[in-house]
């Protein structure tokens, strides 16, 4: 069975009057360990379709199963547990609170996860810091990190709690090209020691090349998906 | 959830001249309702002491007759006893009334003296020196000479009235009073003491001779206007107030009455409603200080936006959420409203020890209100602890506005770009 599956989603914006449609159908099946891109110019409908992925938001129309379950079935605060448990996410300005440290704000996540002894804990999040290439940071607050060194805390939060899927959205868009690469090759790491399922958003065509799959989306729909053997990627 | 609370407390060092502002609004309010609280309740204490010392004792006995003319100070309305069997046995079946710690009797009557220019008015008050050195404070305020002593044709005045009628202490004067027969008499006293105080009437109006001198020049032998009661606190005159009208009951002579000193003062219940009435601008004023505090939490959260939707894109519920703004806000409550009762506390214990004159404010009305221009603030803990408890719960409750706010953000915002 596959992780996901979305057929038909269709979301319209409401702005005032005018009806924005975001997406206009899209059908898109996403199996376990993938390590997907979403790619497409901006104002095509990246985010929004990572929106809907995420239970972030609901489709206009269009039934989304995820992990067998059929999300429209569910409520705010059952959508809320299965973002809990099941999805992590990184965001393109990081989204890192201040005023905790590394440490804290990866542990921020597995707090909120019912699963792991307090033992535990301690032990995975400076497992998953060292595993981003942050050992030794785990004290550091954001403003005492550099941004792609933030964007790994961000990958390590979203990974601590061993979620079946994480987004990203446009993950390296705040970050030169050098560092951006960086951190594509972490989330590649992970997503091969782990088997965690990745999908990304990018417009950046050097960002791409890590992808195996790679889905182009235009005017919100689905003009292109295209699988690639594993010696085409870049390492 | 702990981390939660842990969080929130380290939030408020993210913007802290906004925090500091916040509770500093908070403190200042918080101080002011102690202050005011604590005054308030310094004045009603005030004035129901002196109402107690020189009106009504806790309890008056007192014809029913003489009270609807109590202005006048008649002398035909004598209280003489149980069936006119004399004073004394009367004073003596009052002080056996369980509660009743002491009986003093007062003989009120009107008298002028004659200056060169004017016939100024006065009241006279026989009384048993003793007693009223005992329950009143005309020891303090006996600030040249003594008090009369029984036996003696003298009399102690204020201040005021000594320089109305242009004496001193030691002087002679002749005053003239109308006895219980209607007769106009006039005695020479020699002036023993002088009195000074915060009391416009005994400043101005009143001055005391001995019982049994009054009795006798009166024609009032065995007999007074008014008989006061007195009780360990003030407290216990709703206790023991049926026993002495039981008492008087049981000797079947109607022409008594017993009353409280709140039933004789104008003042005290109006004073009482009020301080119920002053809670409602106690909950005005700190909830204008929570306008700074809401305003600073909506910055906040508007700041805060991306934050708020990637914690709900965690899976942060909305009840977590508030709960979390909620805490913020209620901890700069708790900071800035302890703030506010000790500093309160610190300035009412100082007050109450130098005191807070308001006697210039008040300079044109008239004396015979019985108050003292000096209030003394109470400085209680637990006024404090009213305004530390009200400004916690007011802000708290205040929060809830900005916290709403936050907790309805959509977790799609923590996308946004930017
Ligand atoms: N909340 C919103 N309200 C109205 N229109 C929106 C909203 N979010 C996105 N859109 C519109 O939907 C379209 C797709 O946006 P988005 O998914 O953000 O694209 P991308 O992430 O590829 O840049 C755009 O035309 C955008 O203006
Ligand atoms: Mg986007």
């Amino acid at each position: 069975m596959a992780l996901l599956e979305m057929q038909g989603i269709t979301k319209i914006y409401n702005q005032g009057k005018i009806e924005v449609p975001a997406l206009r159908g899209v059908d898109l099946t996403v199996e376990a360990g993938e390590f997907t891109t979403i790619f497409g110019p901006s104002g095509s409908g990246k985010t929004t379709l990572l929106n809907m992925i995420g239970c972030l938001d609901k489709p206009t129309a269009g039934r989304i199963t995820f992990d067998g379950q059929e999300l429209r079935e569910l409520d705010k605060k059952a959508l809320a547990m299965v973002r809990r448990y099941h999805v992590g996410f990184v965001f393109q300005s990081y989204n890192l609170i201040p005023v905790l440290t590394a440490y804290e704000n990866v542990e921020f996540a597995i707090r909120l996860v019912n699963k792991y002894h307090k033992k535990e804990i301690r032990d995975r999040v400076l497992q998953i810091l060292d595993a981003v290439g942050l050992a030794g940071l785990a004290g550091r607050k954001p403003n005492e990190l550099s941004g792609g060194q933030k964007q790994r805390v961000a990958i390590a939060r979203a990974l601590v709690k061993e979620p079946k899927l994480i987004l990203a959205d446009e993950p390296s868009a705040n970050l030169d090209s050098k560092t951006s690469e960086e951190v594509l090759q972490v989330m590649l790491k992970m997503n091969q020691e782990l088997g965690t399922t990745f999908i990304f958003s990018t417009h950046d065509p050097r960002v791409m090349e890590y992808a195996r799959r790679l889905i182009e989306i235009r005017d919100g729909l689905i003009s292109k998906d295209q699988r690639r053997e594993s010696e085409d990627v870049s390492d | 959830m702990f981390f939660l609370s842990k969080l929130a407390f380290k939030n408020l060092f993210r913007s802290k001249s906004r925090t500091i502002v916040s509770m500093v609004a908070i403190a200042f309010a918080v101080m002011i309702v102690v202050f005011a609280k604590g005054l308030i309740e310094g004045m009603i204490d005030s004035v129901s002491a002196d109402h107690i010392h020189y009106n009504s004792g806790h309890i008056k006995v007192i014809d029913e007759d003489y009270y609807k003319r109590e202005r006048l100070l008649t002398l035909h309305y004598p209280v003489d006893g149980f069936d006119g069997q004399g004073l004394e046995e009367m004073i003596t079946a009052l002080e056996s009334v369980e509660g009743v710690e002491m009986v003093i009797p007062r003989l009120k009557f009107g008298a002028m003296v004659s200056t060169e220019e004017e016939l100024v008015a006065m009241n006279g008050w026989g009384v048993n020196p003793e007693q009223e050195l005992a329950f009143t404070d005309l020891e303090e305020f006996l600030v040249e000479g003594r008090m009369v002593a029984p036996g003696q044709q003298e009399v102690v005045m204020g201040t005021d009235l000594l320089e109305k009628i242009n004496c001193r202490v030691g002087d002679k004067v002749t005053i003239l009073f109308n006895t219980a027969f209607d007769s106009l008499r006039g005695i020479t006293f020699r002036i023993v003491g002088r009195l000074e105080s915060g009391l416009k009437m005994l400043n101005e109006i009143v001055f005391y001779l001995p019982l049994d001198q009054a009795q006798k020049l009166l024609y009032l032998d065995d007999q007074t206007t008014e008989l006061l009661l007195v009780t360990a606190d003030k407290k216990l005159v709703p206790e023991v107030l049926p026993r002495v009208k039981s008492l008087l009951a049981e000797h079947g002579d109607e022409r008594y009455q017993a009353l409280s000193y709140r039933e004789t003062s104008d003042l005290i219940p109006l004073m009482d409603l009020s301080a119920v009435i002053y809670n409602f601008i106690y909950i005005f004023l700190l909830s204008l200080s929570c306008i700074v505090v809401v305003n600073t939490m909506i910055m906040i959260v508007k700041d805060r936006t991306k934050e708020i939707g990637m914690m709900s894109a965690l899976g942060l519920e909305s009840k977590d959420i508030l709960q979390l703004f909620v805490l913020e806000g209620a901890i700069m409550g708790v900071i800035g409203s302890l703030a506010g009762a000790v500093s309160g506390y610190l300035m009412n214990s100082y007050l109450a020890r130098v005191g807070f004159d308001y006697g210039e404010a008040l300079s044109g009305i008239s004396s015979d209100l019985i108050f003292n221009t000096m209030i003394y603030p109470v400085s209680s803990i637990e006024v404090s602890i009213f305004a530390f408890v009200l400004g916690v719960v007011i802000v708290t409750i205040a929060c809830l506005i900005p916290a709403r706010r936050a907790a309805r953000l959509e977790p799609t915002v923590a996308m946004r770009e930017g």
